[in-house]
């Protein structure tokens, strides 16, 4: 294989060697299986629509835990080593900078895959014992959420790759809160009459990442279908994000001078 | 000078190992026995309720951060709380204003966040309205206005707009509005039979006599089994018979005018020249004229109550 490819692969692997022993992973995981199957009994106190409950907690559960891994754990593996000054052998062996950067992303994307898979297999399992199944835009609301995950995880590999855990990790949760607002960002643009709120939040509305677009979490508990198309636009919007953001997080990498 | 012989060591011991014990369960013992007097002592908790701030749903909706589906179900099953803290001891308007606010605005947040929450509008249309001690009906208004929602944002849930023409009929006796609700619940998928012909039952009451024959028209001609159709063909004839006991009325209103007198039957009309003949009676009986109120022998006339019985000196807040 190219040296291209095969060091962030060999990087990548190594990550995900590392992540499975990784006690914050682990204690996420269960804390979100432990939400998940909790829904069962939350579902009790409703009137009718047990599933709805369930899907609810259990897809909210799978994106709050996700994020958190993302973007907890996502700024360990740059900012944390670059603190523990653990990168250092790394980048001493032929190893580029984005080699590094690009391995630890795909490493970070399996784990949460894998998280994503088990979580959703656990929500099937307590839908099943309530009686329901897992429709297809549970599928696609557990698919976009992923690339949510993967979305948040570029950005905390890019705010680790230029400043200190604490920071990036303020920043990267930031990046997720106000993707989730973007829309009404854009409805309180058109409805100020401020020159500066319009040409700020015109300029936030274009540049941050619409996080909106990749949830459809309301659709599948309301059973409803996902509209032609959207699923796959949304997708590449989301992996276009995450790229774009890894391009400009190698760009600052490679650049930053390391002490 | 005294030594210390085994014994003591070993006791030594064994009252140091049990120390730490020892010293727990004198704390345990000290925490239960001073809560209990602090509890004795502590002055009766004043009864406060966090009253629920009427947010519009601009504010609301950014605040769940992408998670709207999941706290519009925690609203919702505040609302089931709320209800469900009720009991079923009834109190007066003014001692359940804060729950009716409560549920009131519980069931808003829960379908501005998700307005396709068709389970939030169905439980709002069943449990908000409440009957008081002191004669009045509260959210049965704001229970409206949230169904009309439903029925806009779910329009293949057919419960919604059926609930809607009961609330509309029950408690508002909005006999024509409530009409056309139950018609567009019946022409849903998955409604039962008997909301077309309560549909038709409630316009008919409410006046809209040809739009109740436009519906039952139609819903006799989609009926796919034989007894349906039969039932809705039914329905025609029961309508038709509203509409010629309407024009006998109408004749016998005229007489009245024109005459100062009842008119004594549908024939001394036909005399009188205010109607051109008998009409038939479709299913096979006669018609007769009472005090001016016509009425067939074969059928009674498609009526609903309303909120005519018990509930009609009832007022609505």
């Amino acid at each position: 294989m190219n040296d291209v490819l095969r060091v962030p692969w060999l990087i990548a692997g190594n990550t995900v060697r590392e992540l499975v022993r990784s006690k914050l992973l682990h204690n996420l995981l269960l804390f979100a299986v432990l939400l998940i199957a909790s829904s069962m009994f939350v579902a009790q106190l409703t009137v009718g629509q047990w599933d709805r409950v369930i899907l609810d907690i259990g897809l909210a559960a799978i994106e709050v835990s996700g994020v958190l891994v993302a973007i907890l754990i996502g700024v360990g593996l740059v900012a944390g080593e670059i603190e523990r000054r653990t990168v250092f052998p790394i980048l001493a062996r032929p190893v580029t900078r984005g080699a590094f950067l690009l391995g630890r992303f795909l490493g970070l994307c399996a784990m949460l895959a894998v998280s994503v898979v088990l979580m959703l297999g656990v929500l099937a399992g307590v839908l099943r014992l309530a009686g329901y199944g897992v429709s297809s835009s549970v599928a696609i609301a557990a698919l976009l959420i992923l690339l949510e995950l993967s979305l948040m995880a570029a950005a905390a590999l890019l705010f680790g790759s230029f400043t200190k855990p604490i920071l990036a990790s303020a920043f990267s949760l930031s990046v997720f809160l106000i993707g989730h607002l973007l829309t009404d960002l854009k409805a309180f643009q058109q409805r100020s009459h401020s020159g500066l709120a319009k040409v700020f939040t015109g300029v936030a509305y274009r540049l941050l990442p619409d996080l909106e677009l990749l949830n459809v979490k309301s659709l599948a508990s309301n059973e409803l279908p996902v509209p032609h198309g959207l699923a796959p636009a949304a997708a590449l919007y989301g992996a276009a994000y995450a790229a774009a953001l890894l391009v400009i997080a190698v760009s600052i990498f490679s650049r930053r001078d390391l002490k | 000078m005294a030594t210390i012989g085994p014994t003591q060591v070993n006791a030594s011991a064994r009252i140091r190992s049990a120390a730490p014990l020892l010293a727990l369960a004198a704390l345990a013992a000290c925490c239960a026995l001073s809560r209990a007097r602090a509890e004795r002592l502590a002055p009766t908790a004043l009864e406060t309720g966090f009253d629920i701030p009427a947010f519009p749903a601009e504010v609301v909706r950014p605040f769940s951060f992408g998670l709207r589906s999941f706290v519009s179900d925690l609203m919702f099953l505040q609302a089931i709380q709320v209800h469900g803290g009720r009991g079923t001891k009834m109190v007066t308007a003014h001692e359940g204003a804060r729950d009716d606010r409560a549920m009131n605005r519980l069931l808003t947040y829960a379908t501005d966040l998700d307005p396709q929450f068709a389970g939030a509008y169905r439980f709002a249309g069943n449990a908000m309205p409440r009957q008081t001690l002191d004669g009045k009906l509260t959210n049965v208004l704001q229970a409206e206005a949230l169904l009309a929602k439903g029925a806009r944002e779910c329009p293949d849930d057919w419960h919604i707009p059926f609930t809607l023409g009961f609330i509309e009929s029950y408690f508002l006796a909005r006999f024509e509005a409530a009409g056309r609700n139950f018609a567009a619940a019946a022409r849903l998928p998955g409604a039962p039979k008997y909301v077309g012909l309560l549909a038709t039952r409630t316009l008919t009451q409410g006046g809209d006599l040809a739009f109740a024959e436009q519906l039952a028209t139609a819903m006799a001609e989609q009926a796919t089994e034989e007894s349906s159709q039969r039932e809705w063909e039914e329905r025609l004839l029961d309508l038709r018979m509203e509409r010629q006991l309407r024009e006998i009325e109408g004749a016998a209103a005229r007489y009245a005018a024109r005459t100062g007198q009842q008119a004594p039957s549908v024939a001394a009309l036909v005399k009188a020249g205010e109607l051109s003949d008998v009409p038939r009676e479709p299913h096979g009986g006669r018609y007769l004229l009472e005090g001016g109120e016509a009425r067939s022998t074969a059928k009674e006339r498609l009526r609903i109550r309303g909120r005519r019985g018990a509930l009609a000196t009832l007022e609505v807040q």
